[in-house]
């Protein structure tokens, strides 16, 4: 703890000078007119990230990472209000300015093959977290790099070869592997066309929060730079909310994870082949036997069950008090129908109170 | 338009404000101990499998609900929610009025859990811990609140198995899955399960985290981080930031074959509005359920719409049927001072008039 502390102090220190230096910097820019630095921040804050290195718990790591991210993007906004400012404009036309500035950004990635919204101006890059997270998880689930096969609305040069049928010994495999491709191309076709509407939704919003800007009385309109941002957040989000509940979402979503799914399990058809090629176990076998554990296991918990009734039954006659015999004509009590809940009951006020729970039914080390 | 009264150098006063925040904030965050799961003393009391039965330590100086209360969590994310810190505790509210408390912990399926069905984890695992609950306080029937998703399998064992269940309270629990303001409902409709199972075998907690937070991605992914640098120059502060992102982040894969079933039965085809459901080889006719039932719901709530959980009512066969409405969102429901002084008083309260 004392060498964790002794550490954050030093860096502490060290960013609380980058601090001030900035803050300086800063004031003395806004004066004069010229608030380049907003650049100088952006950078501190990726110096930042690197000085810090792997020093905390992942969890705080990933909640600091975002933060500095949020933060970059946010100065981005204000760098690019105040540059108009400086150019001598009234606020609103420096905002007007910049909202049509990241129109336009945006407007230049609309048809692009292989989109990539990590070229997008930093504040607008929020509109694409969604596309982003998406492409950075399946990255982590794909068996191959779909990314290399992303050729937009281009015209798929390789359709022909891939549908020729196959030819000669290896004829199944070397269809199995162009299918595979094939399968690639539809989903980056799918993930496509996706970010595609995410780009035409995103520029729609700069439109909806010129529209709300204007609606606005002076009473209502944002007074800080952070009333600013978070108006913009709040049409961004409606207007995000309108998209993903249209059909439009719905079907470019589903048809983007089905996509994913059909290649996803190709690949791992062919991954099968080959370990069963090698005497290996594939997925196929373990499948099966994890069915038949899971049955198995059912089953096993069922006889259990059965067994500590029947127990229960036989041990209940001893439990009471020797009854008197009974008539000639009546039925022994004992072969009389003996409900299940009675039984179960009888067992649960037997065992109760206790301290730790027995484990009447449990497949723990089944 | 009026014109936007902000100036250049109130701007950079702004910034200078921000970056010093930050600064000081970062350091908290590096300073930050670890995060615990759960507040709250407890025993474990039962294990099977991946999961876990646990009895929380009852408070002392209140009067006892002698029927014991069994906590049915989600199986996505993980239970710790209820017991996020010490003056925000849902489970802590129920202690202090009296209730005995238990919760399932379901765990974290790996691949060997894959084939786990809704029959396993409702009419198998839940019931076998209601049987241990039963066994070790001597009565026939429990009181049972589910939350959420446990909510639905509460509402199903419930209906199954009501020899064993005394009262049923269901938290922010989607009955129907279909009302038109339901995003999640609506982005499965053309999705093919069969496909997503049978290619991943469980669903991975990633790709849940990714569902969740694109609900509302600017908030929940950009405002709440600029938010943040308000707050973290305070150490407490920072220290319950960190619990409810870790709880964010913390999220179990899905067992397959119970996700297949989940969503086809309940998102896709709203079999428990339609009918038709059945778990195992047994159906579930809500109407069945005669048994006391307070239904809890929160009104801003973006991922169980109120519509979705109101509906109850409708469904069932009791006559002793109460609601509660809390002004609050989905996680404030549980995390929020309001819940502590209203919820958990009102789940309490209500049990106590019905555990006699």
């Amino acid at each position: 703890m004392n060498d964790k502390n002794s550490w954050s102090d030093q860096w502490f220190k060290a960013q609380q000078q980058f601090v001030d230096a900035w803050s300086d910097m800063a004031k003395s820019a806004g004066n004069t007119g010229n608030t380049s630095h907003a650049d100088l921040w952006s950078q501190g804050m990726d110096l930042w990230r690197q000085s810090m290195g792997r020093q905390q718990q992942p969890d705080v790591e990933l909640a600091m990472r975002k933060c500095m991210d949020m933060g970059k993007e946010y100065f981005a906004m204000a760098e690019q209000i105040s540059k108009s400012l400086a150019d001598g404009k009234q606020p609103i036309q420096a905002i007007d300015q910049w909202m049509e500035q990241m129109k336009q950004s945006l407007q230049q990635f609309g048809g692009m093959p292989g989109f990539d919204s990590a070229n997008v101006n930093d504040f607008m890059r929020q509109w694409f977290d969604p596309t982003r997270s998406w492409q950075q998880m399946v990255a982590g689930m794909s068996p191959m790099n779909t990314s290399s096969f992303n050729m937009g609305e281009a015209i798929d040069p390789l359709g022909k070869i891939l549908s020729s049928p196959g030819i000669g010994y290896f004829r199944e495999p070397q269809e199995k592997q162009q299918k595979g491709i094939q399968l690639a191309l539809d989903y980056q076709q799918a993930n496509y066309k996706f970010n595609q509407a995410f780009l035409r939704v995103a520029i729609e919003s700069i439109q909806a929060f010129q529209q709300r800007l204007t609606k606005l009385d002076a009473e209502s309109m944002p007074k800080s730079l952070r009333q600013l941002y978070d108006l913009w957040i709040e049409v961004s989000e409606h207007c995000y909310a309108e998209f993903a509940m249209s059909e439009e979402y719905q079907a470019l979503y589903g048809d983007m994870v089905n996509r994913l799914m059909i290649l996803k399990k190709h690949y791992a058809e062919i991954v099968d082949d080959i370990l069963r090629a090698l005497n290996l176990p594939n997925t196929r076998e373990v499948d099966t036997m994890q069915a038949r554990l899971q049955q198995l296991r059912r089953e096993n918990i069922e006889l259990r069950r059965e067994i500590g009734e029947i127990k229960a039954m036989l041990k209940r006659p001893s439990t009471k008090p020797v009854a008197p015999p009974a008539p000639a004509d009546a039925a022994p009590a004992e072969q009389a129908p003996v409900k299940k809940a009675a039984a179960k009951k009888a067992t649960a006020k037997k065992a109760a109170p206790k301290k730790k729970a027995s484990k009447p039914n449990s497949t723990a080390g089944a | 338009m009026s014109n936007v009264p902000f100036r250049s150098d109130q701007l950079v006063e702004e910034l200078v404000q921000f970056n010093q925040n930050l600064s000081k904030g970062v350091k908290n965050l590096i300073d930050a101990e670890e995060i615990s799961e759960g507040v709250t003393p407890r025993e474990e009391v039962y294990a099977e499998d991946k999961l876990k039965l646990y009895r929380y330590q009852p408070s002392t100086g209140v009067v006892q609900n002698k029927i014991p209360m069994l906590i049915v969590y989600a199986l996505v994310n993980r239970p710790y929610m209820a017991d996020i810190q010490e003056n925000r505790s849902t489970i802590k509210g129920l202690l202090d009025g009296g209730q005995d408390v238990y919760l399932i912990d379901w765990g974290y399926p790996d691949q060997a859990d894959k084939y786990l069905t809704l029959d396993d984890y409702i009419n198998g695992y839940i019931d076998r811990c209601v049987d241990v609950i039963r066994e070790r306080h001597g009565v026939d029937k429990i009181n049972i609140l589910g939350i959420c998703q446990g909510g639905v399998f509460s509402l199903c064992y419930t209906t199954l198995h009501q020899d064993k269940v005394k009262n049923l309270v269901t938290m922010v629990t989607p009955v129907d899955c279909k009302t038109p303001d339901n995003m999640l409902s609506h982005w499965v409709q053309q999705m093919d399960i069969d496909a997503l199972v049978d290619a991943m075998g469980n669903l991975p907690g990633e790709m849940l985290n990714w569902t969740f937070l694109n609900l509302k991605p600017f908030q929940l992914m950009g405002q709440k981080y600029v938010s943040m640098v308000d707050i973290i120059s305070d150490e407490k502060n920072v220290k319950n930031f960190m619990r409810m992102e870790k709880w964010i982040f913390d999220s179990p894969d899905q067992a397959g074959e119970a996700f297949r079933q989940f969503i086809k039965d309940f998102y896709q085809q709203n079999k428990l509005v339609e009918g038709g459901l059945k778990i195992g080889n047994r159906e579930v006719d809500l109407k069945k359920l005669k048994i006391p039932v307070l239904n809890i719901f929160a009104e801003q709530d973006h991922l169980v719409p109120p519509a979705s959980s109101k509906i109850l009512p409708k469904l069932i066969g009791s006559k002793d049927y109460t609601e509660l409405s809390f002004p609050g969102g989905h996680i404030g429901i549980y995390v929020s001072g309001k819940a502590q002084s209203t919820v958990t008083p009102a789940i309490s309260d209500w049990l106590g008039k019905r555990s006699k």
